[in-house]
């Protein structure tokens, strides 16, 4: 009796643990996860991860596209006749202006030729689709290819919004079928840029929730509302004269201010990207 | 094995609807989380044993995709499912309202202990607004109802269910 009252009444208190213990488990190891450095072991985590979650990921996203697929063929089915009629005609402008564009590159390489000038060679790299948007971070996208279809980390993300040819971002990691992009908003961001008529150069920085900001503009610069914003050819990542956006307000500061603060409008909104274009011969040209 | 096969599907399916419903509702800057939802309904009906690994692995999952912090969104989840396990024994999931009304508030804290916990520990601000953190916390209370429906009838047997 006496000993079944005291297997009684160790048995609660172990109970309970156990029912603490598992909880405590899981909150410590995502908690250790979240402290340790993100290189080192947590890499070699998400690397593992990714032989898990990727074969779901792909899945994932063909499901969705699927679906997307079947509303937007009804839709483009539509239109089709209308778009057929266009195209004829822009083809015909396309194949005139081809002529002019032939002629102009021969001038061009001679040009190039005569003066002894590095000749500029046009952007490779592949088409990709936004597979992913992670709401709670708003600045990063996740694209539908990866190092398979030749994507390479820090290689950069152009894309194209009502006809402008814009910088969308930069790869920040690479698995063998998706990639990881740094949008030009997000806080990590930053690239050597000049201004455009004043060729002042300086140095861009996303604001994450906040504003793009251009930052070590001279304070005799001529900046102003409606300037272009270019990547410069000091950059060690983007190439040379990709637009990123236009200035929207610029900021003089206190007299001890040693240089202007410019703000930028992306020409490329985090929210409109679908498509974007990966260069990936950049690293062999620089 | 049948149970766990079964849970495997279902992790699949969130995981599907998820990224959907996230992807769709990003670009007009709404915050909707299938996986917290399917999280809390696992929590209802799973044992403690298969509902706090399954929190923790969706966790990992969402945290596959950050660039700033690892693990945030897992240790989110545990507490999440420690919440969960606790209301249990006092709450009744088994209809609508409370359904709702659990998934909005936990669905509210989630965001705003993520926001809270990138801050602490990345430096970093994601937070996305009134209108993205309630609205967002809407769509997930309004879809409860549906995810519960099909985690019971796909889960409530099997030896990984509270009522085995």
């Amino acid at each position: 009796m006496l000993h079944a009252k005291k297997k009684k009444r160790s048995a609660a208190p172990s109970g309970f643990s156990r029912k603490a213990l598992l909880p405590l488990f899981y909150l410590t190891l995502s908690f250790l996860l979240m402290i340790l450095p993100l290189d080192g072991f947590v890499s070699s985590v998400k690397a593992l991860l990714g032989y898990i979650f990727i074969p779901q990921i792909r899945m994932s996203h063909s499901a969705v596209k699927y679906a997307d697929g079947v509303s937007s063929t009804i839709r483009e089915l539509l239109d089709t006749h209308h778009e057929n009629r266009q195209l004829r005609q822009e083809i015909e402008a396309a194949k005139i202006l081809g002529a002019q564009a032939e002629m102009v590159f021969e001038e061009n390489e001679r040009l190039t030729s005569i003066l002894k000038l590095q000749p500029s060679r046009p952007w490779q790299g592949t088409w990709a689709q936004i597979a992913y948007r992670e709401p709670s971070q708003w600045n990063t996208v996740i694209l539908d290819k990866g190092s398979r279809d030749g994507i390479q980390p820090r290689s950069a993300v152009i894309s194209v919004e009502n006809g402008v040819e814009g910088l969308a971002g930069e790869v920040v990691e690479v698995s063998e079928s998706t990639a990881k992009v740094l949008l030009v908003r997000d806080e990590d961001f930053s690239a050597a840029v000049y201004l455009s008529p004043s060729r002042d150069e300086g140095l861009l920085a996303g604001g994450g929730t906040g504003a793009v900001k251009m930052k070590y503009v001279p304070l005799l610069s001529s900046v102003k509302e409606g300037d272009r914003v270019y990547t410069s050819a000091a950059s060690s990542i983007f190439p040379a004269g990709i637009l990123i956006g236009e200035v929207s307000s610029v900021k003089k500061g206190n007299a001890f201010q040693t240089a202007l603060t410019v703000e930028v409008t992306p020409a490329i909104s985090s929210s409109a990207l679908k498509e974007v274009f990966v260069i990936s011969d950049e690293k062999d040209r620089k | 094995m049948w149970g766990f096969f079964k849970l495997f599907i279902a992790f699949v399916g969130a995981t599907v609807f998820h990224w959907a419903f996230a992807t769709a509702f990003a670009n007009i800057g709404i915050q909707v989380s299938v996986m917290l939802v399917f999280v809390v309904a696992c929590c209802t009906l799973l044992k403690p044993a298969y509902g706090y690994p399954m929190a923790f692995l969706c966790g990992l999952f969402l945290d596959f995709f950050g660039t700033k912090l690892f693990g945030n969104n897992a240790f989110t989840f545990c507490l999440l499912a420690t919440f969960v396990y606790m209301l249990s024994e006092r709450f009744d999931f088994e209809s609508i309202l409370p359904q709702m009304v659990s998934v909005f508030c936990l669905s509210v804290f989630a965001i705003l202990f993520n926001a809270l916990l990138l801050m602490l520990f990345s430096a970093s601000a994601v937070w996305q607004g009134l209108w993205s953190l309630f609205a967002g916390s809407v769509i997930n209370a309004l879809m409860a109802p549906l995810v519960f429906f099909v985690l019971r009838m796909l889960l409530s047997k099997g030896f990984v269910s509270k009522e085995a």
